[in-house]
């Protein structure tokens, strides 16, 4: 609820400011210098606080095009892709086989470099957009994906790398959205991506590219942090930097809780 | 419906749901006179808390309520304080090998079947052996013949071990290598699985060593406490498991939860407490045993090299 309100706030403030292009955080120059259009975008949060009472958040990708050719919204000149991407971790895959009628996990693969966070929302499908290799070079979509090492083309590999990606978009820390940009005017996008409860901490890149005719016409980056806060932030870096004493603390807390327990409880 | 986050686990959890956990956990603990960690682990785990991080937030809840649980028994004079020195010394080497263990069963993907098959063997032979003593004492009594009496003092092949050590409360005079390795034992499940161990050490004491009853109680709980203090140490400093706001969670509605367990259990007979604690443990023993046979519903499992 309150969410939903703070989007709608900051939806307005964006249209009121999307004139500015003092806003935006980095614009690349275009590529075709034919071409005079501009993307310009921004996230609705560039800081996410992990607190007590977190359980995931929607964040709004915004931009425009300056100098557009498009008169109607309709027109379908330009497509959007934006493409948010967390940081990179190993991560292991394993196939369960039966062994005397026990279900046990069988040697694993590990891919070096995979997205703790990646998500794709576009105007239309991405492939209805550009081309296999325009995608294939800009690393979007998730077949395009490189997960480092381990990374090889054969075919039981293969169902390792489907798999992990399908584990990936059960837990929504994968997401492809066709329809996840719309445009609002003849320049004004605006598209949303909800960070599940699970999200890995660290900078996130925000990618958005304009595309024309299939070609990428312009592009800009911004990027967001995800970080702990308040007591998840103060336990999380004291069982890291200083597990024995975050240790200590939690033998601490449980012998008083048992010791106060049974003070409240002892006179029945 | 209060979510709340877990700063290691990296989920959130229902405030109520992990409360009530505790609770009950809590209460059949104080019910039965156990721990109550291989109830709490298990559950833990089939809530969707990460197996590595419900055994060592299992074990911090442990020192919890075996604090209070030991209060109670050592006004009591129940506690043997020499013999609970011996078997925490076991109890730390074991623990520390209980965790070497845990890690290379971690970095080869086997920790989380390793867990469940040792649970199931440990809770099918210890529910079933109480079972059928349970049983077999509820008949008797029905039968209307008395209790055959505990044979004390009966020598066995452990009073020829040497090293002997005088345990007056408990009125022994026995080698010390039997409590080491109970302890040690004891100390390996307790970092392994999570629990307090006291399903073990209490059945040891009596019938191996031919301990008094009641001080087994007070010291197989008063030494829970170290074991499952270091244990939790360990977890903490070593594998970075320890989640100390959910270990919060569920002692505080685990002491609330015990006080009205212990109570509970002055209602019912010895005979029928044991047999329905022994129905408990062996339900839990096939809750487990059916996902290990049961064909998952994705043969796929992906987890972050650095964590679990």
């Amino acid at each position: 609820m309150m969410m939903r309100s703070t989007i709608i706030g900051l939806a307005a403030v964006f249209l009121a400011a999307s004139m500015t292009p003092a806003l935006a955080q980095k614009t690349a120059p275009t590529e075709e210098p034919a071409s005079q259009e501009q993307v310009q975008s921004d996230v609705s949060m560039r800081e996410i606080a992990i607190q007590s009472n977190f359980t995931g958040v929607e964040i709004l990708i915004f931009g425009s095009v300056d100098f557009s050719d498009s008169r109607t919204p309709g027109e379908g000149t330009y497509d959007v892709i934006a493409v948010v991407r967390g940081p990179d971790e190993p991560i292991v895959v394993r196939k369960k086989k039966r062994v005397a009628g026990i279900w046990v996990n069988g040697p694993g693969k590990t891919y070096g470099d995979v997205p703790g966070f990646y998500a794709v929302l576009s105007t239309r499908p991405v492939r209805a957009i550009a081309s296999d290799e325009a995608l294939h070079e800009l690393g979007i979509g998730l077949i395009d994906l490189d997960f480092g090492r381990g990374t090889a083309s054969s075919t039981p590999e293969q169902a390792y790398r489907s798999a992990m990606i399908r584990l990936k978009k059960e837990q929504q820390l994968f997401q492809e959205h066709d329809d996840g940009v719309t445009f609002i005017g003849r320049s004004l996008f605006r598209g949303t991506v909800a960070l599940p409860v699970n999200v890995p901490t660290g900078r996130y890149t925000v990618d958005v590219y304009l595309f024309r005719d299939g070609e990428v016409a312009s592009n800009s980056q911004g990027s967001l942090m995800v970080t702990k806060a308040g007591i998840e932030e103060i336990l999380y870096d004291l069982a890291f930097k200083y597990p024995f004493v975050y240790g200590l603390l939690g033998v601490f807390i449980a012998v008083m809780c048992g010791l106060a327990g049974w003070f409240a409880f002892r006179r029945n | 419906m209060i979510q709340i986050y877990l700063p290691i686990a990296e989920i959130s959890v229902n405030l109520l749901v992990m409360l009530g956990l505790g609770a009950t956990v809590g209460f059949l603990s104080g019910m039965f006179g156990v721990g109550g960690g291989f109830l709490l682990t298990p559950l833990l785990m089939l809530s969707g808390i990460p197996p590595a991080i419900a055994v060592a937030t299992g074990a911090n809840q442990i020192v919890g309520t075996s604090v209070s649980g030991t209060m109670a028994q050592w006004r009591r004079g129940n506690v043997d304080l020499r013999m609970g020195f011996v078997l925490i010394v076991g109890g730390v080497v074991g623990a520390i090998a209980g965790i070497i263990l845990l890690k290379i069963l971690r970095e080869l993907g086997q920790a989380g079947l390793m867990i469940s098959l040792t649970y199931v063997a440990f809770l099918g032979t210890i529910g079933a052996l109480m079972l059928w003593e349970s049983v077999n004492a509820i008949r008797r009594a029905r039968a209307g013949k008395p209790l055959s009496a505990r044979r004390s003092g009966q020598h066995n092949w452990i009073h020829g071990l040497p090293f002997k050590m005088r345990f007056p409360r408990s009125r022994l005079y026995i080698s010390a290598i039997p409590p080491l390795v109970i302890g040690a034992v004891v100390g390996l499940l307790a970092s392994f699985l999570g629990v307090g161990g006291g399903f073990i050490m209490v059945p040891a004491l009596i019938y191996l060593l031919r301990m008094p009853t009641n001080v087994v109680i007070g010291t197989s709980i008063f030494q829970i406490i170290f074991i499952t203090a270091i244990v939790t140490l360990l977890h903490a400093t070593f594998n970075y498991t320890l989640d100390i706001l959910l270990a919060f969670l569920l002692i505080i509605g685990g002491v609330i939860g015990g006080q009205f367990g212990v109570r509970a259990g002055q209602k019912l007979r010895g005979e029928q407490l044991r047999a329905l604690l022994a129905l408990m443990v062996l339900l839990v023993a096939l809750r487990i045993l059916f996902d290990l046979v049961l064909t998952p519903s994705d043969l796929f499992s992906i987890v972050p090299v650095a964590g679990l």
